[in-house]
């Protein structure tokens, strides 16, 4: 069974309540139609509720698929703020969050933030700045966390490191030029993520032109310093470097190169590109030299999970995407459990 | 509310958000090359604005602010 069919059944198993701030399009609509008719999630469709059931009747959708969260029930609302504001470490206070919540995407980050859905799908009429930025002011980041950045998962042919032939990378989509800091931020929610939606135990390795000191120079003492920091917030995690790619991926490079114990040479199966230069360029040479079917890119950093889809994005990307974010949702709430 | 009391409302809320010492800033101060904040910074201080000052402001124009001035000219407009 590939990948995607193992989170595919996972979902079914324990299907998610996932809010859909842009309903009304059609693309999303259906998505959220498709994906929760055939029992991968609960879709719950945020906006004028009249408006988006006129809307789902004209598209000929089985009324009984969709719950409502209706943004113009006064009611209803005041419930959400009340919740909200009740939670610590929130920013917005009653007047400032009602008047945030006439936007259906802080409507319906407002009840993730609550527990009332796992998820908030969006990106399709929202600009990435807008959802990027909507999350960070109301679900927040991780504890411990200062940055959002994003992996993707490698269906590499060939390939028998990673896991199973699984590779995630980060972050080839958010973080532009990350700092020490904001570098290893991005490979402990790395390690998070791969957790909460393949249940891996991270091997991770933050990658340079230098393997332990082989290479000098300040682009390789921003990777050190990303360790080392990484290595002192979470001693738990199995994060090292700095190392070259292949030293990270294959173990005979590894055995050549790293004279030191190390859990994560030459096998890791997440790898954390040192900026998003190398990160675009090295999703891209997996893609077209590797053959490999990269999936992403899935945000990370935030206290919960929200999805940003590409705008052009076909209903069945969207629905993939959907289903990925449900499962790290249910991942994430189970590891919030125990 | 006027200028002077506007300014010096906002730097207290910056100086929140950024975990500084207010009397360190001024509306000189620069978001990127002083405060070298993250965006999750900025996005705090909106909040505080909002709840604080009651001014709607959007985080996209916020992000675009280069000093502590700018963002008191934002917020003006709005008030």
């Amino acid at each position: 069974m590939g990948m995607l069919e193992k989170i595919y059944e996972k979902a079914k198993q324990n299907p998610v309540k996932v809010a859909f701030p842009e309903a009304s399009n059609e693309k999303m609509m259906q998505a959220a139609y498709e994906t929760g008719k055939e029992g991968y999630i609960i879709p719950v469709l945020v906006g004028p509720e009249e408006e988006l059931r006129l809307l789902a009747g004209e598209r000929g959708y089985d009324p009984s698929v969709f719950t409502y969260a209706d943004t113009q029930d006064e009611a209803r609302k005041n419930a959400v703020i009340a919740n909200y504001v009740a939670l610590p470490d929130t920013r917005l206070k009653e007047k400032a969050l009602a008047r945030r919540m006439e936007n259906p995407l802080y409507f319906a980050m407002a009840m993730q933030k609550t527990g009332e859905v796992g998820v908030t799908f969006a990106g399709i009429d929202n600009t990435t700045g807008d959802v990027l930025l909507a999350g960070q002011m109301m679900i927040g980041l991780m504890p411990g966390i200062s940055t959002v950045s994003s992996i993707g998962i490698c269906d590499i042919p060939g390939f028998e490191g990673g896991e199973d032939g699984l590779l995630a990378i980060g972050d080839s989509a958010v973080c532009t030029n990350p700092t020490a800091r904001q570098l290893a931020d991005i490979a402990i929610s790395a390690c998070e993520t791969v957790e909460s939606l393949l249940g891996w135990d991270a091997r991770c390795a933050m990658v340079s032109y230098s393997t332990l000191g082989s290479g000098q120079g300040e682009l390789v003492d921003k990777v050190v310093d990303a360790v080392r920091i990484a290595k002192e917030e979470r001693p738990d995690l199995a994060i090292d470097g700095e190392f070259q790619f292949d030293a990270a991926v294959n173990p005979a490079v590894a055995a050549k190169k790293v004279k030191r114990e190390s859990a994560v040479a030459g096998r890791a199966n997440v790898v954390i590109w040192p900026d998003l230069n190398v990160g675009n360029v090295g999703v891209k040479l997996i893609q077209q030299f590797g053959h490999a079917d990269a999936y992403g890119p899935m945000l990370q950093g935030f206290d919960g999970v929200i999805c940003d889809c590409s705008r052009g994005a076909p209903v069945s990307e969207i629905k993939g995407n959907i289903i990925i974010s449900a499962v790290r949702a249910a991942g994430l709430a189970k590891g919030k459990q125990s | 509310m006027d200028r002077k009391e506007l300014e010096a409302k906002v730097l207290e809320l910056v100086a929140i958000s950024y975990d500084r010492d207010a009397a360190e800033l001024s509306t000189a101060t620069s978001f990127k090359e002083d405060l070298q904040g993250a965006s999750i910074q900025m996005v705090a201080l909106v909040a505080e604005i909002e709840n604080e000052l009651d001014a709607f402001i959007q985080l996209q124009d916020a992000a675009g602010c280069t000093t502590v001035g700018d963002l008191v000219d934002l917020v003006e407009e709005e008030l």
